[in-house]
């Protein structure tokens, strides 16, 4: 089968289904290799009697909130483009759009949250340009440029291979993508186009094949090597530490989707995402804002790019730009508290973000197809994880960037 | 550091069948030190209580009912003079409910469907300390807020810095169900997992380390409207429930006959309790609309694994309550919610999310609520604390705080 274009959110020819479809099967074979199992088909048409599984997680960045606390997750979340890049690492990145009010000070007006994958972007990147434009325009409001997207005036000249390693020098960042990378792109976009607003996901652990790969690093038979007898199931501890990769097991979004994926596995389920693969908006608590005391007016919660209620993948929180309303007269519950909302990470921690899945019916397990891990069950010390490191690095650069800049007498002290 | 007795999360535990909660307010104008010492005296008449000593009857014991005492600590303790630690960055923004509206009712939180009974004006759970009991007698839970109040009593005169407060007794059921006939509890956190729900983990905030190895105790008294409950027909309960009324098993199609429950299920019995059906006590994931909103699958998302706050699981130790009331049908029924976790922030994310049980009472449609369900459950009183580890050296769990 072919997979449709992420929400079904846009018409796509015949060719650009064809090339989407070969980028997700690229993902998927170069992980098949060390990850590929019977439990877990790329075709959901494979799956017999398929039934969703709960695979979803809260939005809102774990790593800044297990290393240093709520507090400063907050504030590093929210600072810009550097938060952004920095640690809104759960398949959710947001952007707040700024604007000028009448007594001439710069307030947010809007908080930009997207789930859009990179890999989906850079396809339609390389090969429609004006679909591109379109959908930026569509997104923002106003037309582009091609030198905002491109960096040429008129990218039709250049080949794919150029659009793309512009493209993603200017708005969608390297992606950790060797060639990429090869190619001298940055990590993170250098233009504004998507580094002011958040049109979709450029953190290079946000793509498509991350994605892939912890639901089918999760999606093996793994049994507790420690516990003798009947097969039992092996716990997060475990899982993660066989394969090195503990600094993945504190974030949302990893464990979420593999032990998601396993607890299905684990049952003699097969598992696959559903169509279209993508990443969406799976919750969102408006209740717990209000406006005057009053609930936000629906036309401040504009959720698009995806069809149906089930499939958006972006939300524009916030007053429209003809309101004389900022997102900070926007007041949110925090607990008993509330707090006047003059950032974007009180609105994202309120999002469930999850891509679909779906398991087929249980079956028996061989005792030669689990996988036993001896390694230990006990807790993994989240706060002492080693991007703890980074994240502390981080929030002192934000320190300094937002030193207050001493006067000229007490600098001459 | 271990953490305090009074949590039976270990395989094979089972809480004592009698609960106590009591509430001590502090002085507002004393300092933290002198509250330390209070709280240590009192401590001490209760571990004396837990030995089967009682003061007023030196050199004769009393059998003790396999007492155990756990101790709180509310988000105001930490405001007091002299106070030797900052508040836990958990209780900042979950260590309290709204107040009730002072002609009674109003919301508990913002964003959820959980508000106060009408007749309810002030919080009475929402003090400084917090001590449960539980012991294998109603009589040895009810003897330990006499000794309280006597041992309160006898120092008032010394300028004692604590008051009690308020009490709340109740019962454990011994059938798995709740007041309105269903089971419940049943789908609680399996034993190997509880520990990583419940102990409060090393934190990154360096103010906060003291409390690793603690948890945070919830509290509600919860009224349930049974002549509401009971007017509903028997698919409409169920639908709201997510399990059938009889067996236990979990719901998980609406089909044209009516619910259709879990395959095969009951496997043994008539019931999901017994042996052999531990399997359907945890309702699996469903993709039928109708039963996402049921109770049991809004409560748990089943979302992996439990030690991620994120996962919205928490470990429950409900004692059920009756008590007479003025208004008809003259008792009162219902829940002493009371849940562990390593932060209280599992719980109101639970309470205020939208498909969890953000904006609805109990269950089912928020914006479609069955008759009299938006007020299924009313609240009576509660609070959230601060349940420090036992630390050795310290006088008792949380002395650091004041001393």
């Amino acid at each position: 089968m072919n997979f449709s274009s992420p929400g079904f959110a846009d018409e796509l020819s015949a060719d650009l289904i064809t090339a989407w479809n070969a980028t997700i099967t690229a993902q998927y074979n170069a992980l098949a290799v060390d990850f590929g199992s019977r439990f877990f088909r790329l075709d959901p048409a494979k799956i017999p009697a398929p039934t969703a599984a709960n695979v979803h997680w809260t939005g809102s960045p774990a790593e800044p909130a297990f290393c240093l606390g709520e507090k400063i997750a907050k504030q590093l979340s929210d600072w810009g483009a550097r938060g952004r890049h920095g640690v809104q690492n759960e398949y959710c990145e947001y952007a707040v759009t700024y604007r000028t009010d009448a007594a001439g000070r710069t307030r947010p007006k809007r908080v930009q949250l997207t789930t859009e994958l990179r890999e989906y972007w850079v396809m339609l990147a390389k090969r429609s340009p004006t679909m591109v434009r379109k959908m930026v325009k569509d997104i923002l409001g106003t037309e582009p440029s091609w030198n905002d997207l491109y960096g040429v005036d008129d990218p039709k000249t250049l080949s794919e291979p150029e659009r793309e390693i512009r493209f993603s020098t200017l708005v969608a960042g390297n992606g950790n993508d060797a060639a990429m990378i090869e190619a001298n792109v940055p990590s993170d976009p250098t233009g504004r186009l998507n580094t002011d607003n958040a049109l979709f996901m450029s953190h290079p652990i946000n793509g498509l094949d991350d994605l892939l790969y912890i639901v089918m690093f999760g999606a093996k038979p793994y049994r507790d090597g420690l516990a003798p007898g009947a097969p039992q199931r092996a716990n997060r501890e475990q899982i993660f530490r066989k394969f090195g990769v503990e600094h993945l097991a504190c974030r949302h979004a990893d464990p979420a989707a593999a032990m998601g994926a396993y607890g299905a596995v684990f049952e003699g389920r097969a598992v696959a995402f559903s169509d279209p693969i993508g990443m969406y908006i799976k919750s969102f608590s408006p209740d717990l804002f209000s406006y005057k005391d009053a609930k936000i007016s629906p036309d401040w919660i504009r959720f698009s790019r995806g069809r149906g209620k089930i499939f958006f993948q972006r939300l524009e929180f916030g007053p429209p730009d003809t309101s004389d309303a900022f997102l900070d007269d926007i007041v949110v519950a925090v607990g008993a508290d509330t707090e006047k909302l003059d950032n974007g990470y009180r609105v994202v921690e309120r999002f469930e973000v999850g891509p679909m899945v779906v398991a087929g019916p249980p079956s028996t397990i061989a005792d030669n197809e689990y996988v036993s891990l001896e390694t230990s069950r006990e807790p993994i010390v989240c706060s002492e994880a080693k991007v703890c490191e980074r994240i502390k690095q981080l929030k002192m650069q934000y320190d300094d960037a937002h030193q207050s800049v001493p006067s000229r007498r007490m600098r001459g002290r | 550091m271990p953490l305090q007795e009074g949590i039976y999360s270990g395989p094979g535990q089972r809480a004592s069948p009698y609960f106590c909660m009591i509430f001590l307010r502090v002085q507002r104008d004393v300092k933290a030190e002198r509250v330390g010492r209070d709280v240590h005296a009192l401590w001490e008449m209760l571990q004396g209580l837990r030995a089967g000593r009682v003061l007023d009857l030196p050199g004769h014991d009393v059998p003790n009912d396999n007492l155990t005492v756990l101790l709180g600590l509310g988000v105001n303790v930490f405001e007091l003079t002299g106070v030797r630690r900052a508040v836990p960055e958990p209780l900042t923004n979950f260590g309290r409910f709204l107040s009730p509206s002072p002609t009674g009712g109003g919301s508990l939180i913002g964003g959820s469907g959980l508000a106060y009974a009408n007749d309810v004006t002030a919080n009475p759970a929402t003090e400084d300390v917090m001590i449960q009991v539980i012991a294998d007698t109603q009589f040895a839970t009810s003897r330990a807020v006499v000794e309280t109040w006597k041992f309160l009593a006898d120092a008032a005169g010394q300028g004692f810095s604590l008051a009690l407060a308020a009490f709340f007794q109740g019962a454990q059921r011994t059938d798995g169900r709740s007041w309105i006939d269903f089971h419940d509890g049943v789908s609680n956190l399996t034993s190997d997992v509880r520990a990583g729900v419940i102990l409060t983990k090393l934190s990154g905030v360096a103010g906060d380390k003291w409390t690793t190895g603690g948890t945070y105790a919830a509290f509600l008294r919860l009224e349930v409207d049974l002549p509401a409950f009971r007017r509903l027909k028997v698919v409409e309960q169920e639908g709201l429930v997510g399990r059938t009324k009889l067996s236990g098993c979990p719901i998980v199609e609406r089909t044209s006959a009516g619910w259709r429950a879990v395959e095969g299920c009951p496997a043994a019995g008539k019931e999901i309790g017994g042996p052999g059906n531990e399997p359907f006590r945890e309702p699996p994931n469903v993709a039928d609309a109708a039963v996402l909103q049921s109770h049991v699958q809004r409560a748990n998302h089943h979302r992996e694994p439990s030690t991620d706050p994120d996962s919205g699981r928490i470990y429950r130790q409900g004692y059920e309550f009756l008590e007479p009331s003025s208004m008809s049908p003259g008792v009162r029924a219902g829940l002493n919610f009371v849940s562990f976790q390593d932060t209280p922030k599992r719980l109101f994310q639970i309470l205020t999310t939208e498909g969890w049980l953000g904006r609805t009472n109990f269950g089912g449609d928020a914006d479609a609520e069955l008759p009299g369900m938006a007020g299924l459950l009313t609240v009576r009183a509660g609070g959230i604390f601060v349940v420090p580890p036992t630390t050795p050296g310290e006088l008792f769990p949380g002395a650091g705080v004041f001393l």
